[in-house]
């Protein structure tokens, strides 16, 4: 099977090639013919390879070439063509009739697979974004899922996938998301009734994302909890799961959960898709620092992050150092980055870490001092302020945060001596706990190893797979990174 | 305007009429006969048909709404709040382009997230919050609420309990006395674990009895573990006992064989 596709890829320039470089418009040719393939063969594995292709051509594909390769894939008098050619914008005339000439040259492919038309659909579409015509690529997409709807094939559901995504983010650059919320939600229903998981797992996303957008996180979560969850197919559509997961327990205050999640789509997004990492450790070091841990240093001066990170360093810094009077000036300063970033209201929630490493501090520095000293050293504006640090005292004691009693008849907070923590049995819980962490680490990573993602295809990699495999995971990295870059 | 909604409409006022009077069974009454007569109009949520009427219909439906919540705070309802509550929402999320916005709408928001607070359903308090916009975060009904979760979350408790006389609505007296309960027995947590000992003046004034037999029913009632001699009240029985010496052998062992067995899978 593999030898057959090599075979048809060295071809098909063979036969066609009129100039020494292979042009654009060839190679969107050379997709086409691996999307047939894959059609007819019922092999997804092209399909997908075809769509990966296509996003390395992306940033070389203009007006004249797409639509000579839609006179090229679709017959002439077919409702698509004439449907879609009707997207693309009338420009270089001299251009157009060079191309169309030598693709007359071409025999015309006269049956017309459905995989292509979709293909075509999805390259105007992509086409139309990378030229920010917004409104004309949500009515591109917007026909392209009509079609969709009526199609049910395997062979389709990668280039569907695509296209919903496709879809949303047109709908998102005009700022119309809510409009197609109930499209998706049918679309999902499919999907979900066609077994199409790369479908669900892309739709999943795109609706959490849709109710996120407007700060949906009721519905999201409820969505999220009863939508059928599967081994994930594709790695980005997981990111993306995780990082929406790890929002909306956020919001929810499932801090310890929302860390994990967090920090497990800032691990496995790709290196080079840097907008999303930098969101995922965003939320990450708030969500840390919200569970009363101070993040390392380590974690604002990552490659090509410390800029976008420096709001959250600062925050960092005064919540380490307990100054509510700081923490107000990084808050204050930087109020815009975290409005835009839509943490505002979380950075609100942290007031209270702050006053609690403050009074830590107090405690630990001091083995007996005045309320109304704890007040002035927290600076609590109240009009009771003595009366405010007492029961904020009495309130952290009782949570566990300092270790001391208070003294009302004379107003003192009276830390305890802090014993031998040796002598206890606390070494020994926090040694097992982290043994069991590293042996977990490993169980989990032996199970990775066993089951890959693909593990479906049984085939044995052979050495001329396994290039090809690596050239795909190349093409993805690199694929994610430009799409990364486009959201945020 | 046709003959539904002019019934609606009259229904409406006696409905307000009662509940001015605060006569409560009558407009319970007259309260379930018009949601029953709002099932009828096709432009309400969820269906949001197109009809002439549809502006009128929609805002008497929010009006019946708003004032069917403040009924049952008034009736100190919960369940009911909660169930017109979500009933009037979709009328602020959805037909914001349609409708001018309610003067009622932030302090009902408002009072919700208070409702929220008082049930101590906070992930729900801050998913509610999520919604507003930084601009009705600024209006006082909503910045009071969210104050007085941060007290709450803080400790500062007679910062909750001053915010009982700075209510920007009538209709929060309810709930904030409820919340006084709840800082209460915060507080009495609170204070068993961070004193040894109060005087018996002192903890009636911390736990806001107004004489010392409120006290002494609240301790045999709710904490009949705290001793009261001296005219002190004294919480030292509560405070656990030093950890004890002796090594939790079993546990060791459990966890020794657990590790061998691991590092025999991985060798």
């Amino acid at each position: 099977m593999t030898q057959d596709v090599e075979m048809k890829e060295v071809a098909a320039p063979s036969n066609s090639t009129s100039s020494a470089v292979p042009s654009t418009l060839q190679h969107l040719k050379e997709i086409a013919a691996l999307i047939e393939t894959g059609a007819y063969a019922r092999e997804v594995r092209r399909v997908v390879r075809a769509v990966r292709l296509t996003i390395t051509l992306r940033r070389k594909l203009k007006a004249s070439v797409v639509s000579a390769f839609l006179g090229y894939a679709l017959a002439a008098g077919s409702e698509a063509h004439a449907r879609l050619v009707s997207y693309l914008p009338r420009e270089d005339e001299h251009d157009m009739e060079v191309d169309t000439a030598s693709s007359v040259t071409q025999p015309p492919v006269k049956h017309s697979l459905p995989e292509l038309e979709i293909y075509c659909y999805l390259l105007v579409l992509i086409f139309l974004i990378d030229q920010k015509k917004f409104s004309e690529a949500k009515a591109c997409s917007s026909t392209s899922i009509a079609r969709l709807r009526t199609l049910n094939r395997r062979t389709v559901d990668v280039l569907a996938s695509r296209l919903y995504f496709y879809y949303s983010y047109s709908y998102e650059m005009t700022g119309d998301l809510a409009e197609i919320r109930g499209n998706l939600l049918a679309l999902h229903r499919i999907a979900t009734l066609r077994h199409d998981e790369l479908g669900q797992e892309t739709l999943l996303n795109l609706l959490l994302r849709n109710y996120l957008h407007y700060n949906l996180y009721d519905q999201a979560e409820k969505l999220r909890s009863k939508a059928p969850r599967f081994e994930a197919h594709s790695n980005q559509q997981f990111c993306r799961y995780l990082f929406y997961l790890g929002k909306i327990r956020t919001i929810q205050l499932e801090y310890t959960d929302a860390k994990e999640s967090l920090l497990q789509a800032a691990r496995k997004a790709p290196a080079a898709a840097r907008g999303f990492r930098v969101q995922c450790n965003k939320w990450a070091i708030i969500v840390r620092l919200l569970l009363g841990e101070i993040p390392e240093r380590t974690v604002f001066m990552q490659k090509g992050m410390k800029k976008a990170l420096v709001p959250y360093f600062e925050l960092t810094n005064a919540v380490r150092v307990g100054d509510l009077e700081l923490f107000r000036v990084v808050a204050e300063k930087f109020a815009s980055t975290f409005s835009s970033d839509g943490t505002h209201n979380l950075i609100v929630r942290l007031r209270h870490n702050v006053i609690r490493t403050g009074l830590r501090n107090i405690s630990i520095s001091y083995s007996r001092i005045s309320l109304a000293d704890v007040a002035q050293k927290l600076r609590l504006d109240s009009e009771n302020p003595v009366a405010d640090a007492e029961s904020i005292v009495a309130k952290a004691i009782r949570d566990g945060a300092i270790d001391a009693t208070i003294d009302h008849a004379n107003g003192w907070m009276v830390s305890k001596e802090t014993g031998d923590v040796y002598s206890t049995n606390e070494p020994q819980f926090a040694f097992n706990s982290r043994i069991a962490f590293c042996l977990n680490m490993h169980n989990e990573a032996v199970r990775a190893l066993r089951f890959p993602p693909n593990s479906h295809k049984k085939e044995k990699e052979s050495a001329e797979k396994r290039r090809e495999r690596q050239q795909q995971e190349q093409e993805l990295a690199k694929h994610i990174a430009e799409e990364d870059d486009d959201e945020f | 305007m046709d003959a539904k909604l002019t019934e609606v409409a009259q229904l409406f006022e006696r409905f307000k009429a009662a509940s001015i009077r605060n006569d409560f069974d009558s407009a319970a009454n007259l309260l379930s006969q018009l949601k029953v007569l709002l099932t009828e109009f096709k432009s309400l949520p969820p269906l949001f048909e197109e009809s002439p009427n549809a502006i009128q219909e929609l805002t008497i439906a929010r009006d019946i709404y708003e004032h069917a919540v403040v009924l049952s705070v008034k009736t100190e309802d919960q369940d009911a709040f909660e169930r017109d509550f979500f009933q009037l929402k979709p009328y602020y999320t959805d037909t914001g382009s349609r409708l001018p916005p309610s003067p009622q709408e932030y302090p009902i928001l408002g009072l919700n997230l208070l409702r929220l607070l008082v049930q101590n359903r906070i992930a729900e308090f801050h998913t509610e919050l999520e919604l507003l916009s930084s601009s009705a975060l600024e209006n006082p009904c909503i910045k009071h609420a969210v104050e007085l979760e941060q007290s709450f979350m803080e400790g500062a408790y007679n910062r909750v309990l001053s915010a009982r006389r700075t209510v920007p609505h009538e209709t929060y007296v309810y709930f904030m006395d409820l919340l006084a309960k709840t800082v209460r027995d915060e507080i009495a947590g609170c204070s068993e674990k961070a004193y040894d000992y109060l005087s018996i003046n002192n903890a009636r004034q911390m736990l806001m009895f107004s004489t010392d037999k409120e006290l002494y029913e609240y301790i045999s009632e709710d904490h009949p573990e705290w001793e009261v001699k001296n005219g002190s009240v004294f919480f030292q029985k509560v405070k656990e006992s030093a950890p004890s010496k002796e090594i939790p052998s079993l546990q060791l062992i459990n966890q020794t064989l657990s590790y061998a067995r691991e590092l025999e899978r991985i060798v």
